[in-house]
C-alpha cells in the first residue's frame, strides 16, 4: 500500500518547505514595533505620584513636629502673661471665658489668612486641638485671647443656625466640647472667618484630614493636594507641586 | 537570499545590535515571509503562527547582541524562530490539557492533480496533526534534530519521540492519499 520509504518521504517534505515563504499581515510589524518601543507614558504618572506622596508625607511630618513645638511654646508664653497681668483682669478673663467658651475658634483657625501674625500660633495651637479633640479639655482662657475674640465678636452681626447644626454634626464627639459647640454666643465666632468651605464639614475621612491640612499650610487657591469629600470615598481632586498640577478647584 | 535593497544581511544585523529601528524594520521585512513559513509548521493555524512570529522577531531584536557570527545569520534567526515556537507548545502544553485527536478529517479536496502537491498542501495536513506528533515531525523531518533532543527538547522520552514520529508520518500519509483520491493511490501501489 505504502511503497514510499520514509527517507523519501521526508524529502518530499523537506524540499517542499526548504524555502517556503508565507507573507505576513501587513500590520504584524507594527505590533512588533510598538512592543519593542519602550514604554515611557506610564512610568511618569507613577513617578510623580509617588514623589508626591513622599512629599506630603515629608511635610505632615514635619507640621505636627512643629505644631508640638508652637503648643509648648504657647502654653508657656501664656503662663507668662497671666503672671504678670493685674490678677483682677485674670480673674476676668477665666470668668467671661466660661459665658463664651472658645473652643469653636477652632475649627475655623487654620483658614485664616486675614489674622494678624500674633495671633497666627495660638491659632496653631488650636488646630492640633481640633485634629486630637478627645486629648483635651476645653481650656481656661489668656486675657490676650479674650481681647482677640471680643474683637471677632464685636464685628459679627448675626448668628447663624445652621452653621453651628455643621458644626455639630462634624465635630461629633461625645465630649463637653460638643456642649459647648451648641452654644450660639460661640457660633457667632465661627461664621465670618471662614472662607473655606472644607472646615465647615467637619471631618469625615482621610482625604478630610488630609484636605484639612494642607489648608493650614498652604493658603494658595490651587493647595498643595487636595481631596474631593462630597463623596463618601475620597478621590483626588488636584495636586499642585510647583509647576505640575493635577486638577482643577472649580471641577467640584 | 535576496537582496533587493542597498544593505546586505550583516549590515541589517549590526544595524539591529545598534538598536537601529530602521534596520530592525528592514530586517524583518526581508525575513519575515521564510520565518512565518516555519511557524505555520509548527502551528494550527495562521492567527497562532503569527503569534509565534511576533514573539519570535522581539526575542531576535532582544539576543541579535548573543549572536557571535557562528553560522549564517539567518540560520540564526531561523533557529531562535524554531525555539520560540516550541517554547509556544510548552506553554500550551502546560495551560491547556491538550487531547490528541487523529481523526476529525475533512473531506479531501477535489479537482487537485496530482504532481502539483505543493508546500501548501502539505502545511495543511501537517497543520491538521495533533500537536504532539506535528512537533516531533517537524523537529526531526524539518529541522534535523535528532530523536534524543527531542525527548529532551519536548519533556518526553526517546522511544516516544519515535513512536510518535511513525504515528505522525502514517497519518500524513493517509491524509496525501485521501487529498489525492486514488490517483495517488494508484501511482504509489
Amino acid at each position: 500500500m505504502q511503497p514510499i520509504r520514509d527517507k523519501d518521504f521526508d524529502q518530499l517534505f523537506k524540499d517542499a518547505f526548504a524555502d517556503a515563504e508565507v507573507a505576513p499581515s501587513r500590520d504584524l510589524w507594527s505590533s512588533i514595533e510598538s512592543e519593542i518601543t519602550p514604554k515611557k507614558k506610564r512610568i511618569i504618572p507613577i513617578y510623580w505620584l509617588s514623589a508626591a506622596a513622599v512629599l506630603l508625607i515629608a511635610t505632615v511630618g514635619v507640621l505636627v513636629y512643629q505644631q508640638q513645638d508652637t503648643t509648648d511654646g504657647d502654653k508657656r508664653l501664656a503662663n507668662n502673661t497671666i503672671e504678670k497681668s493685674n490678677p483682677a483682669v485674670r480673674v476676668q478673663a477665666i470668668k467671661d471665658s466660661s459665658a463664651t467658651i472658645v473652643a469653636p475658634v477652632e475649627n475655623v483657625a487654620p483658614a485664616l489668612p486675614v489674622r494678624p501674625k500674633a495671633v497666627s500660633a495660638i491659632a496653631k495651637t488650636k488646630v492640633k486641638q481640633e485634629v486630637k479633640p478627645a486629648v483635651e479639655q476645653p481650656r481656661i482662657v489668656t486675657a490676650p485671647e479674650m481681647q482677640k475674640q471680643e474683637t471677632i465678636m464685636a464685628k459679627v452681626e448675626e448668628p447663624k443656625k445652621d452653621i453651628k447644626a455643621k458644626i455639630e454634626e462634624a465635630i461629633l464627639q461625645p465630649k463637653e466640647e460638643t456642649i459647648i459647640v451648641a452654644n450660639p454666643a460661640t457660633v457667632k465666632l465661627d461664621e465670618p472667618v471662614n472662607e473655606n468651605e472644607q472646615s465647615n464639614k467637619g471631618i469625615r475621612n482621610v482625604g478630610d484630614v488630609v484636605n484639612l491640612i494642607v489648608n493650614k499650610m498652604d493658603k494658595r487657591k490651587d493647595k498643595l493636594i487636595q481631596f474631593r469629600t462630597d463623596d463618601d470615598d475620597s478621590s483626588l481632586a488636584s495636586i499642585n507641586i510647583g509647576p505640575f498640577k493635577i486638577g482643577k478647584r472649580n471641577k467640584k | 537570499m535576496k537582496l533587493t535593497r542597498s544593505y546586505t544581511i550583516n549590515d541589517l544585523m549590526e544595524g539591529c545590535k545598534a538598536g537601529d529601528r530602521k534596520m530592525q524594520e528592514l530586517l524583518y521585512k526581508q525575513t519575515a515571509s521564510k520565518m512565518l513559513a516555519v511557524c505555520m509548521r509548527y502551528a494550527k493555524d495562521r492567527m497562532e503562527a503569527e503569534d509565534v512570529l511576533q514573539m519570535g522577531y522581539i526575542k531576535i531584536f532582544q539576543k541579535i547582541k548573543e549572536y557571535r557570527g557562528d553560522g549564517s545569520f539567518e540560520g540564526w534567526i531561523r533557529r531562535v524562530m524554531v525555539n520560540t515556537a516550541i517554547e509556544s507548545y510548552r506553554k500550551n502544553l502546560r495551560s491547556l490539557n491538550v487531547v490528541e485527536i487523529d481523526e476529525a478529517y475533512e473531506q479531501p479536496s477535489t479537482g487537485f492533480d496530482f504532481g502539483t502537491l505543493g508546500m501548501q498542501d502539505l502545511m495543511k495536513v501537517i497543520q491538521k496533526l495533533a500537536d504532539g506528533y506535528r512537533m516531533v515531525f517537524n523537529m526531526y523531518v524539518i529541522e534535523g534534530y535528532s530523536h534524543k533532543e527531542i525527548g529532551e527538547t519536548l519533556g518526553i522520552s526517546e522511544g516516544a519521540s519515535k513512536s510518535q514520529l511513525s504515528r505522525a508520518r502514517a497519518i500524513l500519509k493517509e491524509e496525501i492519499i485521501k487529498m489525492e483520491g486514488f490517483g495517488y493511490a494508484t501511482y504509489t501501489g
